[in-house]
Formats: structure tokens, C-alpha cells, sequence
């Protein structure tokens, strides 16, 4: 893993909607890299911006200003034919697998689109393409290739979806909510099979979902966004054992775990998100954290590292002083 | 039947059939089992398993020209099967009530929430305009709702997801039912916002002595909220136990690989999940065998030719329907720490 150059690079990224005389800021300035070969995760509530991100990064959406860099090239600046260029070296897998493809069409033909639309292989070329990415994916193209999506379940779809995305051999992988929609047998294995295609394919993947397990089983580094915020970034083990955001703490705490000796647990955040369109002062989880002072209202608290890659944006963060388990909280 | 009586749900041998143009399909099949009073019993199974069908058999809305629903529900004393329109509603709200999976669909956009609650109370229990107000303000102030006299005027795409799925539940508890069916209560909600709304069910179960039937796809949502559990799959019930007999103790191979394939937060980065293979059966094309046996590693030739019952495991309580059970003392499910 090459850590010196990121692949992707993301500084200050804000995309606004307007809403009438309103300005909705989905996402307020948020920055961070993903290194060639990794998983960076990304969570949080709906409507904290996680979906937004990923899309502002294929220019689904438009930044409102920011930096997206892919292998040093400025994205934002691109636009055209360049911008096809560079989209085709990143590709998005979004939430709900039945309605990403057309009922209407044949799978193999799907699969195809990407091949099409660039012309870049021939005409049986584009049969044993389409063939092998099926293959790939778990979907015998003889018996099913002429098949209408239609006639799959949603398991199906998505792995028809994953060999669409991976037909112009992209580098970077944006995974928005993948396998929210599908039953956990089925969940187990698009999950089994997007960690064997990574590794054949040497993909970097952008991994966005509000389920906290899914995004420990298959990211390297996580990332916790909050309102339109990274509130805290850092490695998976790291970030789940001892988070240093009293938002990561509590996004964890409601988190239920498949165990009936797991505790209950006591604290729950109270409330609900504010509103994206008028944000608290200061920092934006102030108003439902219970360590909130008048600091935090007045100052915005930036991202700073607290331990090698692990980095929070908060007045007082948790376990620093003693990176262990369960360390109690040092009040300053 | 007394107030006394412990049971106060006896469902027995129970079927639901819809008649569809590819011929009878069979939703839920052969479902016993008995919940007492004040007691939380979790369903859990993928989907198309059959459990929203049971919630809604058992609540007596399953009644279409094109299903036949056999077998007995008896609710406190009253037979829900084959019980008429009449009947039925008198037992709605005051007996059993029911909070749905989508709290966007489930109310009226169009009418404020305050009255969408106090129009049981107002038919129900012929509670004056007033009277139906107060009470109504109340429900919202029981469930957590701030302001709710402010609320009660509100539309609900004026309300949160958590926020509706709290006036839907105010408005199953508005005439004290003495069992509640939750489907799918939190789906689509956020983990904060579940672990809220969770809490508060259970909170209001010990406060209005509710017994709950929980119907869930998430395992995380029983394991800590339930006294026993059902593991359905296609239609019928795999295995029955106390919730910790289940999760450490199961002999049905369908929950084990149930609770394998969920990932775990305990989990490191690139867990390999156990998975299933293969896919839920076609409810049409069931086969005379039990209906895991194409899946399952443990299948022999009798699976796949004779359904297992029901038979009793070592706790009492406890039961499961396979032929080649997982053996009887093993440890907890393999945790990857």
C-alpha cells in the first residue's frame, strides 16, 4: 500500500441545495484522503451528508467548492470530455439494486453499457468481456445473460450491478449503502464477493452505510460524519474500541450486537440531528452531547490528530490521555 | 377465560394460504406457540418468511377472498380465526394492536396527528371531543414527543421518522391493548433513533402490562429485548426458545447460519462472513422435505423427503424442527475476536 500519495484527495469539499430562499449545506467543508488499495468507511445518521459526499465525488452532484483529487488530477475543474475520461476510473454502486437498472433490458446488454458508450472493444470482444465479469460476480452468463433485470431478486441485481461497475476496469469503487436493502444471507455474501473482487481487481473502495458492523467487517479506516461534518476519522479498531468523539461513542453504543449477554445500554443520545439548514453554532453535535460547554458553542472545534491517522474534531475528546479500553474520561 | 390466566395468546397449528394464479401459496404453515402476559416474544426470519403474514393473521387482517386462513388464534379468550368484521373491530385497540413497519405510510398526510389518535378514542371508547384531546396529549407526552399539545396539531410531514413512528405508537396504545404487535418497528430508522424507540417499547411495555410480539429481520433488535424467540423460515417456525437458549444453544442449522452470516462490530476489518447459499424457496414450489434442506450442509436424503416437526430440546420450552440437529453441548456460536 503505497501511503505517501493519496489517491483520492479531498479538501474543503461543500455541496449546497438551494431551497427556496434557503441554503442547505449537505456537506460543510469536509477533507480526507483514501490511499491506493484501502476501504475507508464512511457513517452516519441520514442526512449527515454521506451520500451526498459520494456523489459530489463522481460529480453527480456539484461541489459547491472544494478539491476532489484523483491521482492529481482536480475533478472540479474538469469538465467534458476530460471529466468522461477521469469518471471512467471511478465508479459508483448505489443503495437500492431493483430500481439501478433498467426492468427493461437484458443483463448482458447492462453490463455492457460502459463498453458501448466508450466503444473500446469489438464486438465479440464485448460478448467474452461481458461473459467474464458475470462469471465473476456469481451469474452464469449462458443461462442467464439474455434475461431481463426484471427477473432478478435483489441480491442478484446488485452482483448485475457490481460487474456493470467494474466494466471499464475503474480504480476507485464508491459503494453508497450497497447491501442495506438485502436480507443478511444474502448481505453476507455481496459482502464476501465485493472483498474477493477488491482483491482481484485492486480496488480502492469509498464505502458509505449507516450500519456500523457492516463498515467494521470490511474498512480499513472509518470515517464519522455528523451534519455535514467528519467529526472523527481513524483506523477501524482504533476508531470502534476507543473513539474519541462523544458522537462515535454514542453512534456505537446504540449500535445492537447479536448477543443477548451484550449490556443493554444506558445511554442513548436523547434527541434528534438539528436541522441542516440552520446548524448549531460552533460545533454541530453540541446541542445533543452531554460533555457540551460554552466553548462549544463560541468555537468550532477542527480536526486534529490525536494519535497517528486518528484524528477528532472536538474540544474534549475521549480516552486520549490513555488509549486503552474503557480509560476514564480526563476533564480538562 | 379470567384475568388470571397466564396465557394469553394461544395460536395453534395455524395456516395461511393465499390463492394465487401459480396455485396455493402457503405463507405460514403449521405456526403453534403461546405468549404469556407481560411477556416480549421476538420473530425473526429473512424475508418472504412469513412473518409480517403471521402479524397480520393473528390481528385478523388477513381476510381476502383469495386467502384461507386455518387453525386457531385465541386472544385472551376470543377466537380471531373466522371471527367476524363485527366481532374483530371490538377486539382492536382494546385487545391487540398493531404498529407497522413504515411510519411514513402508515399515517394520513392529509389529517393532523392529534386527531388521527383521538379518533379510536372518540369511536372506541366514545370519549368526548375534549376528553379525546386530553387523552390524546397525553398518548404524545407518554411516547416522548416534546411540546405535545403544540404536536397534536402538527401534519405528519411536519414530524421526523422517530417522531411519527412515536405518534404511531400512541395511537396503538390509545385504547390499552393487551397485546401489541410491533412489525418491523425501527426498519428504517436510525441506530440512535432505534435504540430510542426500542427503549421506549419496552418502557410502556412494563408500565401498561403489554405483552409484545417484536417482528424483526435484525437479530441485534431480540437479542436483548425479548424473553423467547421464533426463528421462521419459509412460513413455518424452525425453532423456539428463550432468547439465550437460541443464540447459544440452537440446533436448528438455519439459526446457526442465521447469526453467523450477521456481521459483528467485535469483528476485525476483512471478516470472511459465513454465508448461505443458495436463496429463500419459492413458497409455491415447496417440496415434501423440510425447506432449508437445499441449503443446508447438513441435509440427508430425509430431509429432503419428510418435513421434521417441532420436537423438544433439553430446556423446556425449547424446540426445533430438523432431522440432524447440531449436537447438544457445544459453546457459544464461534465469535471472531
Amino acid at each position: 500500500m503505497n501511503r505517501a500519495e493519496p489517491l483520492l484527495k479531498i479538501r474543503d469539499l461543500k455541496v449546497s441545495f438551494g431551497m427556496g430562499h434557503h441554503e442547505v449545506q449537505a456537506v460543510a467543508g469536509v477533507s480526507f484522503d483514501i490511499f491506493e488499495g484501502e476501504t475507508l468507511g464512511l457513517v452516519g445518521e441520514s442526512g449527515c451528508g454521506k451520500s451526498t459526499t459520494g456523489k459530489a465525488l463522481m460529480r453527480i452532484v456539484e461541489p459547491t467548492s472544494g478539491t476532489i483529487e484523483l491521482d492529481g488530477v482536480d475533478l472540479c475543474a474538469q469538465k467534458g470530455k476530460a471529466l468522461r475520461n477521469i469518471r471512467t476510473r471511478m465508479q459508483m454502486i448505489f443503495q437500492d439494486p431493483i430500481s439501478s437498472l433498467n426492468p427493461r433490458r437484458r443483463i448482458k446488454d447492462i453490463v455492457a453499457e460502459p463498453l458501448d458508450c466508450w466503444k473500446s472493444v469489438t464486438g465479440t470482444e464485448r460478448d467474452t468481456v461481458v461473459s467474464d465479469l458475470l462469471v465473476k460476480v456469481g451469474i452464469d452468463p449462458q443461462v442467464y445473460g439474455n434475461r431481463y433485470a426484471r427477473q432478478f431478486s435483489g441480491g442478484q441485481c446488485q452482483r448485475i450491478s457490481i460487474a456493470r461497475s467494474l466494466a471499464m476496469r475503474p480504480k476507485l469503487l464508491i459503494c453508497d449503502e450497497m447491501v442495506s436493502a438485502l436480507d443478511v444471507s444474502v448481505q453476507a455474501q455481496i459482502l464476501n464477493l465485493l472483498e474477493d473482487l477488491k482483491k482481484e481487481y485492486g480496488l480502492t473502495l469509498l464505502f458509505i452505510a449507516h450500519d456500523l458492523a457492516v463498515v467494521k467487517n470490511v474498512s480499513d479506516r472509518v470515517a464519522v460524519m455528523y451534519l455535514g461534518k467528519i467529526c472523527e476519522i481513524g483506523p477501524s479498531n482504533t476508531l470502534y474500541e476507543v473513539p474519541a468523539h462523544p458522537y462515535t461513542k454514542f453512534l456505537l453504543g446504540a449500535a445492537l450486537e447479536a448477543d443477548p449477554d451484550s449490556p443493554v445500554h444506558g445511554d442513548v443520545l436523547t434527541g434528534e440531528p438539528p436541522s441542516p439548514m440552520n446548524p448549531p453554532s460552533g460545533c454541530r453535535f453540541r446541542t445533543r452531547c452531554p460533555f457540551a460547554t460554552q466553548k462549544c458553542a463560541d468555537e468550532e472545534p477542527l480536526l486534529s490528530e490525536v494519535a497517528p491517522g486518528h484524528s477528532v474534531a472536538c474540544h474534549y475528546p475521549l480516552n486520549v490521555k490513555t488509549p486503552q479500553k474503557r480509560a476514564p474520561r480526563t476533564t480538562t | 377465560m379470567s384475568e388470571f390466566d397466564p396465557i394469553l395468546l394461544a395460536v395453534n397449528d395455524l395456516a395461511t394460504t393465499f390463492q394465487t394464479a401459480g396455485g396455493p401459496l402457503p405463507a405460514v404453515g403449521g405456526v403453534s406457540f403461546e405468549l404469556k402476559r407481560n411477556e416480549t416474544i421476538g420473530v425473526v426470519g429473512e424475508s418472504g418468511s412469513g412473518k409480517t403474514v403471521l402479524t397480520r393473521t393473528i390481528m385478523g387482517l388477513q381476510q381476502r377472498t383469495n386467502v384461507t386462513v386455518t387453525g386457531s388464534v385465541l386472544l385472551d379468550g376470543h377466537e380471531m380465526v373466522g371471527a367476524s368484521e363485527m366481532d374483530k373491530r371490538a377486539l382492536w385497540g382494546s385487545e391487540v394492536a398493531m404498529i407497522f413497519q413504515d411510519p411514513m405510510t402508515s399515517l394520513n398526510p392529509v389529517m393532523r396527528v392529534g386527531k388521527q389518535i383521538d379518533e379510536s378514542l372518540r369511536v372506541r371508547v366514545g370519549m368526548s371531543k375534549a376528553d379525546a384531546k386530553a387523552r390524546a396529549i397525553e398518548l404524545l407526552e407518554l411516547v416522548g414527543i416534546p411540546s405535545p399539545a403544540h404536536r397534536y396539531d402538527a401534519y405528519p410531514g411536519q414530524l421526523s421518522g422517530g417522531m411519527r413512528q412515536r405518534v404511531v405508537i400512541a395511537i396503538a396504545l390509545a385504547c390499552s391493548p393487551k397485546l401489541l404487535l410491533a412489525d418491523e418497528p425501527t426498519t428504517g430508522l436510525d441506530v440512535t433513533i432505534q435504540a430510542q424507540i426500542l427503549n421506549l417499547l419496552d418502557d410502556l411495555k412494563e408500565r401498561l402490562h403489554m405483552s409484545v410480539i417484536l417482528v424483526t429481520h435484525d437479530l441485534g433488535v431480540v437479542a436483548t429485548r425479548t424473553s423467547r424467540i421464533i426463528v421462521m423460515y419459509a412460513g413455518r417456525i424452525v425453532e423456539i426458545g428463550s432468547t439465550r437458549e437460541v443464540f447459544s444453544a440452537h440446533r436448528m442449522p438455519y439459526t446457526r447460519a442465521l447469526l453467523e452470516s450477521s456481521p459483528k462490530v467485535s469483528n476485525d476489518p476483512h471478516t470472511r462472513l459465513v454465508t448461505i447459499p443458495g436463496r429463500p424457496p419459492n413458497l409455491l414450489k415447496l417440496t415434501q422435505g423440510c425447506s432449508f434442506a437445499p441449503r443446508c450442509s447438513y441435509a440427508t436424503d430425509r430431509c429432503h423427503q419428510e418435513r421434521p416437526e417441532l420436537q423438544p430440546a433439553d430446556e423446556p420450552g425449547h424446540a426445533f424442527a430438523c432431522w440432524n440437529p447440531l449436537p447438544k453441548t457445544r459453546k457459544r456460536t464461534v465469535k471472531t475476536t
